[in-house]
């Protein structure tokens, strides 16, 4: 059971492909996971993941549900320390607020269910309350959307065709790496300015981008949990136009050109670019506390019809999966391999794409391949 | 007889206040100690009278009504009076000495106040000015204020000794408060912390005298933005999470929906904290009694 609850982080998150599950909801918190940086750092985090899963996310899975839903949210803590979740957003009353002065904690073992009514369409957020400064820069964080089934942003909103969650976070390495040694937490300066949990090069990945068909607009759910403050830039050719924040329509929707979103805020902007539009939405991340641009994304948008093939998201397959004294890989010569602590394990060639696991410890390992694709394994007893 | 001329006294007191034809407020200047966590910090402060209090006095007015203010001060420094977003000057009052100024007639809102030099400013003599609230069109008949700071004590400590700040220096804010107090003392201000009952709704007048952004986040509940001096096309928003910038004043209202005990506090996560720790500086609680 411990091995199952064991938790890794993959970055698998990605621009419009957030892993996204509402069946079965039941998340469970975890300490031991870890995200790699684009230079393939591994980094620690702390998180969220689905049971069935058997690992954390950065960010935490997306969950969905729709206009109306009466929700049981399924949490379980096998973690070391104490974890609630929060509803950012979602107005629910103060049993199932996940703050653990005014509402409850769930210790190591226990478990819950948070109860509410999603009773307004919208882009929310969900976060642990424990800690809370710390549990966040650790990665604890992911975002909620309610929507439609008729497609319209709200009752009477306009109608679209995708959505597609960016969640913009950063983390300070040093806070996740010596979590106990972080204080004071007034102290915490981000280093690493991430969306959707990947930062820089990572979102120039394929499946990243972000593809349009001219014509059918696409709902861009803009959420923080940054300290920073966001400065989005939005080029004319994508059309953007605001018409939520924080779950609710604004009274006058407006087009975009520039958009501010500080920690905890949600908009939802509409774009319907140009034909053959191909380009960046440009994210800088400022300090909230002495103004300083800290770093800076940038979201590729681009028409469906100038896609093409390009080296994007092949998953590498490894077999057994578990193993026991060795797995074969389908692709990659060369590879480094993390344990579920963050340690490097080792860097070896592959012959003929197998990996001996022979004198392994069991649990679960990531695999992280020459040309930065990951894959998660177990070696078994 | 002696009830009807004091009568005559009170009515002829009342035509001249809202006229506003008399100076009828009245602030001081001083200095004094805030004892915050572990540290007696020196601060200035604006109090309603010549009794020490390291809270400020929140100032209000008529909508659309100037009025009059005498400033004394009590420092032995002189001060720079301002309030932003108003139009009116800036005007020096003297060590030791009184000024009297014009309060303008300004639009319902919230709208900062206080001293803008150095000293004045960065040791804490900033406020609120509250224009035509509660306002009865918002059918809210309760008013709660929050004056929203940050504070570096080791920098308010040179200050005090007279050293003029390194502005190339990193700002190190420590100490993070809600009408000059850290979480858990704002839930003991009645201005801080909300209480209603299940059904009604209030009014929170709130002022950003720090030098960061701050970004106030709501439990259970969405507010409407009312008023707003940096961002006045936000009026009629419903936010759970509200930015309230450097220098801005800013109303918003509440409708107690649910009952409960639910916190505020800011969403830049390093400010609820004191000193360092967790939980504390910028958060209070709303409470809704059934």
């Amino acid at each position: 059971m411990k091995q199952f609850l064991v938790s890794i982080c993959l970055a698998v998150a990605c621009v419009g492909v957030l892993p996204a599950q509402t069946l079965p909801p039941q998340l469970f918190s975890g300490m031991e996971g870890f995200t790699f940086l684009p230079d393939g750092t591994a980094v620690p985090i702390w998180g969220y993941g689905w049971v069935s899963d058997g690992f954390i996310t950065l960010p935490a899975p997306l969950l969905t549900y729709e206009e109306g839903d009466q929700v049981q949210l399924n949490f379980t803590n096998p973690s070391p320390e104490s974890h609630t979740i929060h509803l950012h957003g979602l107005d629910v009353d103060q049993a199932n607020d996940g703050v653990p002065g005014t509402s409850f904690f769930v210790a190591t073992g226990g478990q819950t269910t948070y109860s509410f009514s999603a009773n307004y369409p919208g882009t929310f957020l969900y976060h642990c309350h424990v800690t809370t400064t710390l549990h966040l820069t650790m990665g604890m964080y992911g975002m909620v959307l309610v929507t439609r089934p008729d497609q319209t942003l709200f009752e009477g909103g306009p109608a679209y065709a995708e959505d597609v969650p960016l969640l913009f976070s950063d983390l300070e390495i040093a806070t996740n790496l010596d979590p106990v040694g972080s204080f004071p937490f007034h102290d915490i300066r981000p280093d690493v300015f991430m969306v959707n949990g990947v930062s820089g090069s990572q979102l120039e990945a394929g499946e990243r981008i972000i593809h349009y068909e001219p014509g059918q607009p696409v709902a861009l759910r803009l959420g923080s949990m940054a300290y920073s403050r966001m400065e989005l830039t939005f080029p004319a050719e994508l059309n953007a136009t605001c018409y939520m924040s924080d779950g609710r329509p604004v009274p006058v929707p407006f087009g975009v050109e520039s958009l501010t979103i500080y920690p905890g805020e949600r908009f939802t902007v509409l774009i319907n670019p140009d034909a053959n539009w191909d380009g960046h939405i440009t994210c800088d991340y400022w300090s909230m506390v002495d103004e300083t641009l800290e770093g800076s994304n940038a979201l590729h948008v681009r028409d469906a019809a100038l896609h093409i093939a390009e080296a994007e998201g092949t998953e590498i397959v490894g077999w057994p999966n578990p193993a026991r004294s060795s797995i074969t890989w389908s692709h990659g010569d060369a590879l480094s391999v993390w344990d579920a602590f963050g340690r490097l394990v080792c860097v070896t060639n592959l012959q003929n794409g197998v990996l001996s696991v022979v004198g392994w410890e069991p649990g679960t390992y990531v695999a992280r391949f020459e040309d930065g694709r990951t894959a998660r394994f177990v070696v078994s007893e | 007889m002696k009830k009807f001329i004091h009568s005559l006294v009170v009515l002829f007191y009342w035509s001249l206040c809202g006229t506003g034809v008399w100076a009828q407020q009245e602030v001081w200047i001083q200095k004094g100690i805030w004892e915050v966590g572990a540290e007696n910090v020196p601060v200035i402060r604006l109090t309603p009278d010549t009794i020490w209090s390291d809270q400020n006095k929140v100032f209000s007015l008529t909508e659309e009504t100037g009025d009059f203010l005498t400033v004394h001060n009590l420092d032995s420094l002189d001060h720079t009076w301002f309030i932003e977003s108003s139009g009116a000057d800036d005007v020096v009052i003297p060590a030791g000495g009184s000024a009297e100024l014009e309060l303008p007639a300004l639009a319902m809102g919230c709208y900062r106040l206080g001293l803008s030099d150095l000293s004045g400013y960065r040791l804490g003599g900033s406020s609120m000015l509250q224009v035509g609230l509660p306002d009865i069109a918002f059918d809210s008949t309760a008013l709660y204020h929050w004056n929203l700071s940050d504070w570096s004590t080791a920098e308010m400590m040179s200050i005090a000794a007279g050293e003029i700040p390194d502005e190339e220096a990193p700002y190190v804010p420590t100490q993070f408060t809600i009408n000059e107090r850290t979480y858990p003392a704002t839930v003991e201000d009645p201005n801080a912390l909300v209480q209603l009952n299940l059904g009604d709704s209030c009014l929170i007048a709130i002022a950003n005298h720090g030098l960061m952004d701050h970004v106030l986040h709501f439990h259970g509940f969405h507010v409407s933005i009312v008023s707003s001096t940096h961002h006045p096309e936000r009026v009629g928003w419903s936010k759970d999470t509200v930015p309230v910038r450097k220098g801005e004043g800013l109303t918003v209202q509440l409708v107690a929906n649910q009952p409960g005990t639910y916190p505020v506090h800011d969403h830049n996560l390093i400010a609820v904290t004191n000193a360092g720790f967790y939980p504390g500086g910028m958060l209070t609680q709303i409470i809704v009694a059934p």
